[in-house]
């Protein structure tokens, strides 16, 4: 018995050393000073980030997908957040039914609605243009995570606050502005946090859509790393690691992030 | 009018968005995957079904989805290994080590799925840090195949659906009462008993909702087949971006991945039909 807990005590610490391991491997790589990817690593430098801030390339990469999950993100927050108050207010026996139509761009493959979205936006005319293809597949993907975040923060809200205060003679504007959009407030900022970093890591939808001019992060990573072995991609990487963390530590300090449940 | 337009006038763009791109797309694809193909131009005047002859006549495709949907399957398996001691763990962790763990589990997400694969390009790689640790033990003379293979895929994907498998698991543990377990001790029920008996069952929805997602996610990853694969695996993803960008075949394209999410759909109906019995 006493083994057999043993055994699994240290079955779970492998788990989270694999969960960590490659994180971690990657901002090591980053501070070897060697010029090829090699381990054990050939001493330690930064150089390989003074090489990435001159790399215009990547600078260009990060900017576009900081602007890009800043404005879906905030698409989605309105449209996602419309529809969760719809859901847990007025959808009654279709509420299943929207729920699961929501999660719809969850649930599919997100190659196949890339691809779908491609040729649509071909087909009418628009091509990849503008980026409209590419802020149109973004805006999808991260609904989702605004809506359950939002869901489930306005769950356990009693409607009587709401009418409570609207008998009381606040307006209806009022009283969702004092009561219901403090309630759901929680989930908003979970939500958006999400969808930003799904938006600022997500592939498919950015491979497919991107069209010729600026591309996100992630692809411009992947076409680098498909022919490229340089330390510079892992101090890119470290680079992103630590702009989203920035992102997460930031939102806690100033909105105090509770931990979600899916 | 007004009155039906003020309740649903909430719902109305998440509507829209919804049936312009996702379902007139979808509807599009389906329609674009049975028309002709061409040599010129994406695709032709006129339908024929010979993107899906060519799947299902072409050992090389067929195989290829069979592949794919099998490597789905063990990245599911594994995750649900890997990650129901996880999820327990967590779940029975005191407050303070909660916190910290929910941070380690949920760590590959704030990471990029390029990063996470690239990561592990790394660490198995032939002169990887694994390899090379291996050899400088002189434990390997040759360095051991842990890349470009299936074997490689697996554990990348696992790594990186592994917090869908956990974070429903947990949601589901959720509900469970640390005093039914006491309970159930204390009338002389072994250790095995209360988890085979209680935990089980109460993880069981998570467990066929991650075990559904992660399966989803990982027959429709890109990236991690792309990059740890180095394309010498060939998954059915990575067959659909060729057709499309590199080839230029629309009709096939489609095809390849309406075929795809069609049996990937089949295998999910099937998993939840089967484990339903099982356990309700």
């Amino acid at each position: 018995m006493r083994l057999a807990s043993a055994l699994l005590g240290l079955f779970r610490l492998l788990v989270y050393v694999f969960l960590l391991a490659p994180i971690v491997v990657v901002v090591l790589a980053s501070l070897n000073a060697g010029n090829f990817l090699t381990f054990p690593p050939q001493g330690l430098s930064l150089r390989w980030f003074f090489t990435f801030l001159e790399n215009e390339v990547f600078l260009r990469a990060i900017g576009f997908s900081v602007v890009l999950g800043l404005a879906a993100t905030a698409a989605s927050l309105v449209i996602g957040t419309m529809a969760a108050l719809y859901y847990v207010r007025h959808a009654k026996r279709r509420a299943e039914s929207v729920r699961i139509a929501i999660l719809m761009p969850l649930i599919l493959p997100e190659i196949l609605t890339a691809i779908a979205l491609l040729f649509f936006f071909y087909e009418v005319g628009v091509g990849t243009e503008y980026y409209i293809a590419l802020f149109t597949g973004h805006v999808l993907i991260t609904l989702p995570f605004v809506f359950l975040n939002v869901v489930t923060s306005l769950q356990g809200m009693d409607e009587m606050c709401e009418l409570a205060a609207r008998s009381l003679g606040a307006k209806r504007f009022t009283a969702f502005r004092r009561i219901t959009l403090p309630l759901a407030k929680p989930g908003m900022i979970n939500g958006a946090l999400f969808a930003f970093i799904i938006s600022f890591d997500t592939f498919g939808i950015s491979y497919m859509l991107k069209g010729t001019g600026s591309a996100p992060l992630p692809i411009q990573l992947f076409d680098y790393l498909r022919f490229n072995f340089t330390p510079e991609a892992a101090a890119v990487s470290t680079v992103s690691i630590i702009l989203t963390l920035a992102a997460v530590i930031l939102a806690d300090r100033f909105f105090g992030l509770k931990v979600q449940r899916f | 009018m007004s009155g039906l337009f003020r309740r649903h006038f909430l719902i109305l763009p998440a509507a829209a968005l919804l049936f312009l791109f996702v379902m007139l797309p979808y509807v599009n694809v389906l329609v674009m995957s049975l028309r002709a193909p061409s040599d010129s131009t994406p695709y032709g005047e006129g339908f024929s079904a010979g993107g899906y002859v060519k799947l299902f006549s072409d050992p090389y495709y067929f195989e290829a989805l069979g592949q794919t949907l099998w490597l789905g399957v063990l990245t599911a398996f594994v995750c649900f290994l890997l990650g129901l001691p996880i999820a327990l763990h967590i779940s029975q962790a005191s407050r303070r080590w909660r916190g910290l763990l929910y941070g380690i589990v949920l760590s590959p997400l704030l990471v990029g799925i390029v990063v996470r694969s690239y990561g592990w390009t790394i660490l198995l790689g032939n002169t990887g840090v694994i390899n090379a640790t291996l050899r400088n033990l002189g434990l390997i003379e040759r360095p051991l195949p842990l890349m470009y293979n299936s074997f490689g895929i697996v554990v990348a994907l696992a790594h990186v659906f592994l917090p869908f498998m956990v974070l429903p698991v947990l949601g589901a543990l959720q509900g469970l009462d640390p005093a039914v377990g006491s309970a159930a001790r204390s009338l002389g029920a072994s250790r095995f008993t209360v988890f085979r008996r209680i935990t089980l069952p109460l993880a069981m929805p998570g467990i066929q909702s991650g075990a559904i997602l992660v399966f989803v996610l990982a027959v429709s990853s890109y990236v991690t087949p792309a990059l740890v694969g180095g394309m010498r695996v060939k998954t059915m993803t990575v067959m659909v971006v060729d057709a499309l960008i590199d080839q230029f075949q629309w009709p096939f394209g489609s095809a390849l991945a309406l075929s795809l999410a069609v049996s990937a759909g089949v295998i999910v109906l099937v998993f939840a039909r089967l484990t339903r019995m099982k356990w309700k």
